[in-house]
């Protein structure tokens, strides 16, 4: 069985070993580290790779991850789970996206992979993780989420053939649906379009709620559906479970205000919602209303802001486009 | 007979009927004024003053909301006083999202530590000279709309100074009505809109309600007007039953406990549950998730704050206890 180094982790079959990163150094020259888990079965098998935080303050994955790995038995996997709960470290202690190091370059990680050895700091810590991932990795899941607690959708990477089907595969084991299968011209520089390009089966899930807005509920039953995918890739040799046909949608539309001032919603994530419908309400400071918003394509809503304060151009909606039901769980 | 005319910035009330304007309490780098938003609502009939304010820490929005949504239930024909409504207090602060103004520089800035205010302090002490000096002018009563950091936050404080300022000020909190009370010895809080008002002889209550940011619920807003509608039931300004809410949970004092330990952290305890000295508060992990220890109570009582996690840092406040519950 191969030995898997990713930092100061060095795998060892049967066991879990814990180890740190170096994606980077701090401004005082000390190193900027990030956890590393590895668990490696004792027998061969694929290498699940698993990552969270790539946006600072989506913690709701890093939670997943870490619940998910307790129950864990090492001596009853095939092959190797691979988990680096808290990619952007320093944007999570800051809670917030990115790294509150990063300087001229924007700095969102999930736009910065490959990576490049001699970029600006967070294409370094991607170039870091990306040469570890790809060596290593069969399958990829990457967790994110948007702004409220009801967040539950999917994407995986659309490389025809392969990547495609068994990234499907996957989300169909997690089971959070609507799921969007990546066309290859969208999310360039994300770690999942990245390892589709590369062969790699990817799936992104979207769960929970930025900061503290998760459920403990969206922890334990994350952490499950993730057991199951670790099932569906072969990774635990136990029945996968069937949690139905996906929601698919062809690309999503992301809404951004028109007005600024207080907001409140008047729809939820899953919902349907028709162009021109109500999505929800400005008022002024005074608590007088100002306009109603409305949908500008007919969809399904992926994400809402909660407001309750946001400025103009603020991300209002995110809205899945075609959704419809697969005609069979083999798409 | 002509009324009592009052004036809060360009807020301009003669007679009943609502008039809106803002409030100049300083001025940003640029030279542009800083204004806040005011709402007048009087009625036909003269009566008390009740003057709410929100947002004195920029970030406990739920207030704001309450405000609102009773300015949208009043009818100045069946209103009997004026409500004078100053829903966003501390307004760059609320335009970030943050507890206390982005252009406050040395002092700290903490707006409810800084009343009556200084006309020549540093920025959040002239905002307060400016917010003070009408209220001490016109306001009979004073309720002021604060959260903490989760949305099952739900308790109020009443300045307990003694004499009619102390009583009315009581009877306020007891229409509102949260089970968790702490009647403040006038001995904790200074510098807060509370206790000067009190002190000048005006009663008044603050409540604790929702959770910051985006971080309440439209249950809890309602319910906050529900239960400042009483409020004005309560003191003669709307017509109609006052509830009652019952017994009361009233505390000696709080206790802010810090978190001398950082990490992830999951809390097992919710506002309201009552715990004893030990009681574990919640769950460390660290890094890689591995168990990293429990929070314990440092102090029985009950429950008015938690932190929500999912990280915490050092110095960060892990809870808020109200001490030596007993129902009154």
């Amino acid at each position: 069985m191969a030995t898997i180094e990713i930092g100061s982790a060095v795998s060892r079959a049967g066991v879990r070993v814990d180890g740190m990163l170096k994606v980077a150094d701090l401004p005082d020259g000390q190193p900027m580290q990030i956890p590393v888990t590895i668990v490696q079965g004792p027998a061969d098998g694929p290498v699940l790779w698993l990552h969270g935080c790539v946006h600072g303050n989506e913690y709701c994955g890093a939670y997943i991850i870490q619940a998910f790995l307790r129950g864990l038995d090492p001596q009853a996997l095939r092959g190797t789970v691979v988990a680096l709960p808290f990619l952007n470290l320093t944007a999570s202690q800051r809670n917030q996206r990115m790294s509150p190091f990063e300087g001229y370059n924007v700095g969102d990680l999930n736009r910065c992979f490959p990576g490049k050895a001699d970029g600006g700091l967070t294409d370094q810590i991607g170039h870091v993780v990306w040469t570890h991932l790809k060596r290593h990795a069969t399958h990829l899941v990457d967790f994110h989420t948007a702004l409220t607690a009801d967040t539950h959708w999917s994407l995986v990477a659309g490389h025809a053939g392969k990547v495609r089907e068994h990234g499907l595969a996957m989300a169909r084991a997690f089971g959070y649906s609507p799921c969007l299968p990546t066309p290859t011209d969208m999310l360039a520089g994300s770690a999942m379009m990245a390892a589709g390009a590369a062969g790699i089966p990817a799936l992104i899930i979207e769960a929970g709620g930025i900061g503290p807005a998760f459920t403990p509920e969206t922890v334990r039953e994350g952490a499950d559906r993730l057991r199951n995918v670790a099932r569906q890739v072969g990774v635990l040799a136990e029945k996968v479970v069937d949690h139905g046909r996906l929601t698919l949608v062809s690309s999503f539309a992301w809404c951004k205000s028109a007005h600024g001032g207080l907001f409140k919603p008047a729809v939820r994530c899953g919902q349907p919602v028709k162009k021109g419908g109500v999505i929800g309400t400005f008022f002024d400071t005074h608590g007088e209303k100002v306009a109603d918003e409305r949908a500008p394509a007919t969809g399904v809503v992926l994400a809402i802001n909660p407001g309750p304060l946001l400025p103009q151009g603020d991300i209002l909606v995110h809205i899945g486009l075609e959704p419809r039901l697969e005609t069979a769980a083999t798409e | 007979m002509a009324m009592k005319e009052i004036v809060v910035g360009t807020a301009i009330s003669k007679a009943a009927g609502r008039k809106k304007g803002s409030l100049r309490i300083g001025t940003l780098p640029d030279g542009s004024p800083m204004e806040i938003p005011v709402v007048i609502v009087r009625g036909s009939k003269p009566g008390p003053v009740l003057w709410l304010h929100g947002c004195v820490h920029g970030n406990e929005y739920c207030g704001t909301f309450i405000i609102h949504e009773m300015l949208s239930r009043l009818r100045p024909a069946a209103l009997t006083g004026t409500v004078v409504a100053l829903p966003a207090l501390n307004i760059t602060a609320f335009q970030k999202g943050q507890r206390m103004s982005p252009f406050e520089g040395f002092a700290g800035g903490d707006l409810n530590r800084n009343f009556p205010g200084d006309a020549t302090g540093t920025l959040t002490q002239q905002m307060a000279y400016a917010i003070y000096k009408p209220l001490k002018r016109h306001a009979t009563h004073l309720v002021d709309f604060h959260t903490a950091m989760t949305e099952d936050v739900a308790w109020a404080l009443y300045a307990d100074v003694g004499g009619k300022t102390g009583k009315e000020s009581e009877k306020m909190a007891r229409a509102f009505g949260y089970r968790s009370t702490l009647p403040a010895p006038p001995t904790i809080l200074g510098g807060s809109a509370l206790m000067t008002a009190a002190k000048d002889g005006i009663p008044a209550m603050i409540v604790e309600c929702g959770g910051k940011g985006p971080a309440f619920t439209q249950e809890a807003m309602r319910d906050g007007a529900d239960r400042l509608e009483n409020i004005l039931r309560a003191l003669g300004m709307v017509k109609g039953a006052v509830v009652d809410h019952g017994k009361l949970n009233y505390f000696s004092n709080f206790a802010w406990v810090h978190a001398t330990k950082g990490g992830l952290f999951q809390r097992s305890v919710r506002c309201g549950d009552r715990i004893e000295p030990g009681s574990v508060l919640g769950q460390y992990y660290d890094l890689h998730g591995r168990p990293n220890g429990e929070a314990l109570a440092p102090k029985g009582g009950i429950v008015l704050a938690i932190h929500p996690g999912p990280m915490i840092g050092s110095g960060e406040t892990l809870i808020h206890i109200g001490l030596d519950p007993r129902e009154v």
